[in-house]
């Protein structure tokens, strides 16, 4: 997807091209896809079209009259499988973006955009094995990843992401800018030991802007 | 935008198509929900003749109700004339039988000069209220109906439409 370009002022594009980087960024990094919530809308939802194919398909080869009854049938069900979907779709997916786990680390994201507001909200649950699900909110907006033109930038997009979801900077550590965050965090404790780290860190080469700020602030 | 088509997931291409099906499903359920609702295997009809000015106009479009089944003198009813497949719309202005007996109706156009005898089957003198009658007319929305006159005059237009529709379906999502 980093290669074509989008309207920069297409709301929908830029969270369906964020959408769709976010699914293949973490399959990336050996995240195991559950699609269990997605399977599900699509069986609701196919049953139901099937439900309506077959209705039309009846009431073409058989007329109305020898269908009335099977109709007020189909038609019910149709109803019952089409709000079961609303529900799923509005109450249980809630704009699920990618449900997966990584070392028994299990991961959902659910994105959102909100009208006339370029930023990308993020819902995140991380549930750890053993503990009980954390769920918190980040955001950001378009333009961290996204270039005037409408070009989408993976880089900004995956340390935004490793940095703000730990599970997720434990498996991509060069990505994930620690030692900025947890330096806010904690400004006194393990600084020597964020010092090694970072040295490894820098070497396969760290966002530009934060890392030269950390070289001169060390130096 | 079709490359970017080309390069989903297959669970993500199949919530596509998924989409567009659903688009067309549920409103082919909501017209049959419609029929159900009506007791009427079409509720809703359009006006295609002048025969019942000033009542109705070409284009109206009519909302009709088949519940009661004891028409009255004077009711706007829809029905189908055995072998022919377009509807006609026309006013009851005799009843024969009712209550035990089959209730027969004989209908006229109210801009019609001579009743219906003529337009029926061969052999049919009046219309069988159960088996030929689509419904009465319980509301009406004027000049609505027009778009479908267009397309059903201009085939064209409908594969245009359908086209169209199909196209946007698919290529943007939600």
């Amino acid at each position: 997807m980093a290669d074509s370009r989008v309207s920069p002022y297409s709301l929908n594009d830029l969270k369906n091209t964020t959408d769709d980087a976010l699914g293949n960024y973490l399959r990336g990094l050996n995240f195991k896809q559950d699609n269990s919530k997605l399977d599900v809308r699509l069986a609701l939802g196919y049953v139901a079209v099937i439900i309506a194919g077959a209705t039309f398909a009846a009431d073409y080869k058989l007329g109305w009259e020898a269908t009335k009854y099977w109709t007020a049938v189909a038609v019910a069900a149709y109803a019952v499988l089409n709000t079961g979907l609303t529900y799923w779709m509005y109450m249980v997916e809630k704009g699920l973006v990618f449900e997966g786990d990584r070392n028994g680390n299990k991961v959902s994201i659910a994105s959102k955009t909100k009208k006339h507001d370029p930023t990308y909200y993020l819902t995140v649950t991380v549930t750890k094995p053993g503990s009980t699900p954390s769920t918190w909110q980040i955001r950001s907006p378009f333009t961290t990843w996204f270039t005037a033109d409408g070009f989408f930038v993976a880089k900004p997009f995956q340390q935004w992401l490793a940095t703000s979801i730990e599970v997720v900077g434990d498996s991509d550590a060069k990505n994930a800018n620690r030692d900025e965050r947890d330096e806010l965090a904690a400004p006194t404790a393990k600084v020597q030991v964020l010092q090694d780290y970072d040295g490894q860190v820098d070497s396969t080469g760290t966002d530009k802007s934060k890392g030269s700020k950390r070289s001169k602030r060390k130096g | 935008m079709l490359g970017s088509l080309s390069q989903m997931q297959p669970r993500q291409l199949a919530a596509q198509v998924l989409n567009f099906a659903l688009v067309l499903s549920t409103a082919f359920m909501l017209w049959k929900g419609l029929s159900v609702f009506t007791n009427s295997s079409s509720p809703i009809v359009v006006v295609l003749s002048g025969s019942m000015e000033p009542a109705f106009q070409r284009g109206d479009l009519l909302f009709l109700w088949n519940r009661g089944a004891d028409t009255q003198l004077g009711e706007v009813v829809v029905y189908n004339v055995r072998g022919k497949d377009i509807p006609i719309v026309h006013r009851v202005v005799r009843r024969f039988g009712g209550g035990d007996e089959p209730l027969q109706l004989l209908t006229k156009g109210d801009n019609n000069a001579a009743d219906d005898t003529e337009l029926y089957a061969r052999g049919q003198s009046f219309l069988d209220r159960s088996k030929d009658v689509v419904g009465s007319v319980v509301g009406y929305v004027p000049f609505v109906g027009y778009v479908t006159i267009l397309l059903s005059e201009y085939p064209w237009l409908k594969t245009a439409m359908l086209v169209f529709m199909a196209l946007t379906v698919v290529l943007q999502r939600e």
